[in-house]
């Protein structure tokens, strides 16, 4: 112990000597020191900035299939969610990344494919709220996949229930737009409409897919802006909420089209695919690769 | 038998199934949802069962790496193994594929070696207390009986002439571990079938019984105590000669460090400190000695097997009863909790804090406090708590994140899941569905509620706002037992009329029988009326508004007159009105009301729950105290539709789930 103290004493005295060996020693530790942090830091950024992008749509459409299909080439069986699940998917070969847009064919050095976060959130009514906080939790969010069963759209429920929901997450991207703090605003982010399970008998094509939920949301756009205020409306003093603030697309607009997004900065794609294929195969789903890649 | 098992990750994939017959998506899926409406628990502790047409669905979850273990099979079987084999099953899955679940972009295992482990853990674990069919048991126990190299060697070891004594005896003395009785039955098959409620009643017993005792026993008088708890206890002399090589193999197998904590855990929850101790070198000495000679028979991966599931299960057991005996105090030495303490300190600054119950327990504390200040009732507040608690226990705390922190966020997310309804609650929509589809018929909304919590007020205010969306409204004064009640509603529509006409909007009139009546035939009156089929002329109104009289919830007599309300009178919307201000009693209330709205055929309206939808009036008296909004949902799953914010006619809001949970969490 005693031993130890006085060892202790020496180093000290040592380290508060003005000997030149102290000062350059000193000298080496503060001026390496901003570099390994400054090293340190930037390394934990650029670790984490893997692009992704996010699965919503109602329960039922086929997301955690989708998310499967793009991360392990094949689907698996899949109840409904409760979690949200992220993975790691790498665009296959086929399909070009924005990146790669002036690359010539026949460019045989080697490129690596881009990779990027796929993340499923659940669509069960009641755990709808993963899906903001999925997009606000990750700093580059590419874009918007909205899952939809093509099939079931041809009913008034599954129509109703899609269309609600796509209503709320493009209203949500409209605010995320227009109330951005910046001047610079939030990067915008595309949304694909992926008209899934085209291989059931009884589904709609992507185009028709398209003009009915346009025609609904704007069905619900207008009894949205009928029907009763949110608590907390004029109940507290957020005066700052006006009417036109939760009108989805062009103001006073007549019917919903999502072109009327494009202004929002929310640029919407409708495009059909097939997550389960014959057997074990996946399904059609090149369309949606292509969207990914460009978006990339 | 078992009709199937399935392990499901929580976000849905499934990464290892096995099904005998063929099964509907739709069990497993209406259980997921059932377990996210919250009318299921997430069975973390103990399995807990689930039935649904026909079948019965036993499962258990592991939070921490997010899995379900669901069980399938018929309910008219009682197949008392199934627990067992959901906690061997659970363990043996998570230790050896829990490094790969702990990726979390891990989206697929490569499960196909489970197939053969999980065709060993069922043949082991199923006890013939299966109901079967009789011309099933022979081949059954042929099956079993043929390949005695396949069958655990335990079944070898043991003679086949005493099971009998033997399991009385260990029934007297209530310490036996499942497996040695699970052996017996299967050596002697005749025996198998009377000892079929002997077994059920066994199992029960055990569970409760003292065995802690025995395993504080065990831990001292043997080294091989924690590898083979099962099989140590009735087959003393036989197994000797195997015993050793089989436990060499099995350190040797799966090699190392994951079961040697393993065993630490079990020991853990047994004895003191010093003996794990002992108990790891007693096992190093074996490992060196035995390992090399045998290696390359199947016989002894079986074995292994058979070992691992003992281990599990005795675990299991273990940490029930831990549960059940409130874990007493710790008995770390002075210098152990203080640095225990300090480092806790430290994790919860910085975060990364694997979270314990007695972690959990102060700050949950705090929370529930909160709840019960903002008016959430007693019942509600437990059951949230209870909901984080499973959410978190086991969990890491995020980096730089306090404990304080996390269970207030995961609060957040379990208010915003009560509170969210399942479907849309937009009225508009509805109504304009109903009233202009291709069959039109008037709507029908009914008010229902106790004394003074503002029926009346709040279907006028209801009222107002259809006027200003132009429908055609029919007010119905179905109180006719309260002198003035009528007289109220007159006043009121009298008032809605010379606002729609200064503003142009729709219309409105009163229908009314005066006092006296029974209430139910007046609605349904009032409902022809506005059909007004007779003459063929269309409706004459949209909607129909039918008030009714104010009733105490535990006045049997007044609350039995509603069930022949609903079902004369058969509105499309029945909401109940409850004061903000009520409190504890708001669960009573609900839960009350809702009971009474049966159809003819005995069950519940709206999918099992009775009412549509509450209006919660008089808000804005209680400030942030909206808690009885959480009790009344909780107690009957109904989504609250509307809150009453003021005395004027426009004050009358939908529900902002954000800013009610805002309130509640401030």
């Amino acid at each position: 112990m005693a031993n130890d103290s006085s060892a202790l004493d020496q180093w000290l005295t040592w380290a508060f000597s003005p000997a030149i060996s102290a000062i350059i020693v000193t000298l080496l530790i503060s001026l390496s020191l901003p570099v390994l942090i400054h090293w340190y830091l930037y390394k934990k950024a650029v670790s984490t900035e893997v692009p992704s992008f996010v699965l919503v749509g109602p329960s039922g459409g086929g997301k955690t299939s989708l998310l499967t299909l793009f991360a392990n080439g094949s689907t698996a069986e899949t109840y409904t969610s409760q979690e949200p699940q992220a993975a790691l998917c790498q665009l296959p070969s086929s399909t070009r990344s924005k990146e790669d847009k002036y690359r010539s064919e026949h460019d045989t050095s080697s490129r690596s494919q881009p990779k990027f976060h796929l993340v499923d959130n659940p669509g069960h009514g009641k755990l709808r709220h993963h899906a903001t906080t999925s997009i606000m939790s990750r700093t580059s969010v590419r874009g918007l996949i909205f899952v939809v069963d093509s099939a079931g759209i041809s009913s008034a429920a599954g129509l109703t229930e899609a269309a609600e929901y796509l209503h709320d997450i493009l209203l949500w991207l409209q605010k995320r737009h227009t109330q951005g703090k910046t001047s610079k605003g939030p990067t915008s982010i595309p949304v694909l409409v992926a008209a899934n399970k085209q291989d059931v008998f009884t589904s709609l094509p992507a185009g028709l897919v398209k003009t009915k939920l346009e025609e609904e949301i704007g069905r619900v756009r207008e009894s949205k802006s009928k029907g009763f205020l949110d608590s907390g409306v004029g109940m507290e003093d957020d005066a700052g909420k006006d009417e036109e603030g939760d009108w989805l697309g062009e103001y006073a607009s007549k019917g919903f089209r999502f072109a009327q997004m494009e202004e929002h900065g929310v640029d919407i794609q409708v495009l059909g695919g097939n997550v389960r294929g014959e057997g074990e195969e996946g399904g059609k789903v090149e369309e949606w690769w292509g969207w990914i890649g460009e978006n990339l | 038998m078992l009709d199937g098992f399935e392990i499901i990750t929580t976000s849905g994939i499934v990464l290892w199934r096995r099904h005998f017959t063929r099964l509907p998506a739709s069990l497993i899926n209406s259980l997921i949802n059932d377990i996210i409406e919250e009318r299921q628990k997430p069975a973390a502790a103990a399995p807990s069962a689930y039935t649904k047409d026909k079948h019965t669905l036993r499962y258990t979850t592991a939070s921490d790496v997010g899995l379900i273990f669901v069980a399938v099979y018929q309910s008219l079987l009682h197949l008392s193994w199934v627990d067992n084999l959901l906690w061997a099953v659970k363990g043996l899955f998570i230790k050896r594929y829990g490094d790969q679940l702990k990726n979390p972009y891990a989206t697929s295992l490569n499960t196909s070696t489970f197939d053969q482990a999980f065709d060993e853990v069922v043949r082991k674990l199923d006890t013939g207390s299966t109901q079967r069919r009789p011309s099933e048991p022979d081949s059954d126990n042929q099956v079993e009986f043929t390949p005695p190299s396949s069958s655990a060697s335990a079944t070898d070891d043991d003679p086949p002439p005493p099971p009998i004594p033997q399991f009385k005896k260990t029934q007297e003395t209530t310490v036996d571990d499942t497996t040695s009785t699970d052996v017996t039955p299967v050596a002697t098959p005749d025996t198998s079938r009377p000892s079929t409620p002997l077994n059920a009643s066994h199992l029960l017993t055990g569970k409760g019984g003292p065995r802690q005792s025995r395993r504080a026993r065990k831990a001292g008088n043997t080294q091989f105590a924690t590898s083979a708890p099962a099989s140590s206890g009735d087959e003393g002399p036989a197994k000797v000669t195997k015993k050793p090589g089989a436990k060499a193999k099995r350190r040797w197998d799966t090699d190392g460090s994951a079961i040697d904590a393993d065993d630490d855990v079990v020991l853990d929850y047994s004895a003191a400190d010093n003996g794990t101790g002992t108990q790891n070198g007693g096992f190093e000495e074996v490992n060196a000695t035995e390992m090399g000679s045998r290696t390359g028979k199947g016989q002894f991966v079986l074995k292994d097997l058979d070992d691992e599931v003992d281990a599990i299960l005795a675990e299991a057991k273990q940490k029930q009863q831990a549960a059940a005996d409130t874990s007493g105090g710790d008995d770390a030495g002075l210098l152990g909790t203080a640095t225990s303490k300090l480092t806790g300190l430290f994790r919860n600054v910085v975060g990364g804090k694997k979270l314990s119950k007695a972690d959990l327990q102060q700050p949950m504390q705090q929370v529930r406090t909160l709840l019960l200040e903002k008016n959430i009732a007693l019942e509600a507040a437990d059951r949230l708590c209870a909901a984080v608690e499973t959410d978190l226990l086991d969990q890491k705390t995020a980096s730089f994140t306090s404990i304080d922190k996390t269970i207030r966020e995961s609060m957040t997310k379990a208010l915003t899941r009560i509170l969210t309804p399942t479907s849309s609650t937009d009225l508009l929509r509805e109504i304009a569905n109903t009233t202009g589809g291709s069959k039109p018929r008037p709507y029908v909304i009914s008010i229902v509620g106790v004394n003074g919590v503002g029926k009346s007020t709040n279907l006028s205010k209801i009222a107002y706002f259809l006027l200003q969306n132009k429908y055609r409204v029919l007010v119905v004064a179905a109180d006719t037992f309260r002198s003035g009640a009528v007289e109220q509603l007159r006043v009121h529509v009298r008032n809605l009329t010379e606002l729609s006409q200064r503003e142009n909007v729709g219309s409105i009139e009163l229908f009314e029988k005066g006092y006296g009546k029974d209430a139910a035939v007046v609605a349904r009156d009032a409902v022809s009326y506005a059909t007004n089929s007779a003459k063929g002329s269309g409706m004459l109104f949209d909607v129909v508004l039918i008030d009714t009289a104010g009733r105490r919830h535990n006045d049997a007599r007044l609350m039995s007159s509603l069930t022949k309300f609903g079902q004369l009178a058969n509105p499309d919307k029945i909401f109940m009105v409850g004061e903000a201000l009520v409190g504890t009693d708001s669960v009573a209330q609900a839960r009350n009301f809702a009971k009474e709205f049966v159809d003819t055929k005995g069950h519940l309206r709206n999918g099992g729950v009775g009412m549509d939808g509450f209006i919660i009036s008089k808000c804005d008296t209680v400030g942030d105290m909206v808690g009885t909004l959480v009790s009344m949902v909780h107690a009957t799953g109904i989504p609250v539709v509307f809150l009453g914010v003021g005395q004027h006619y426009g004050d009358l809001r939908g529900l902002n789930v954000d800013w009610a949970v805002r309130k509640l969490m401030k």
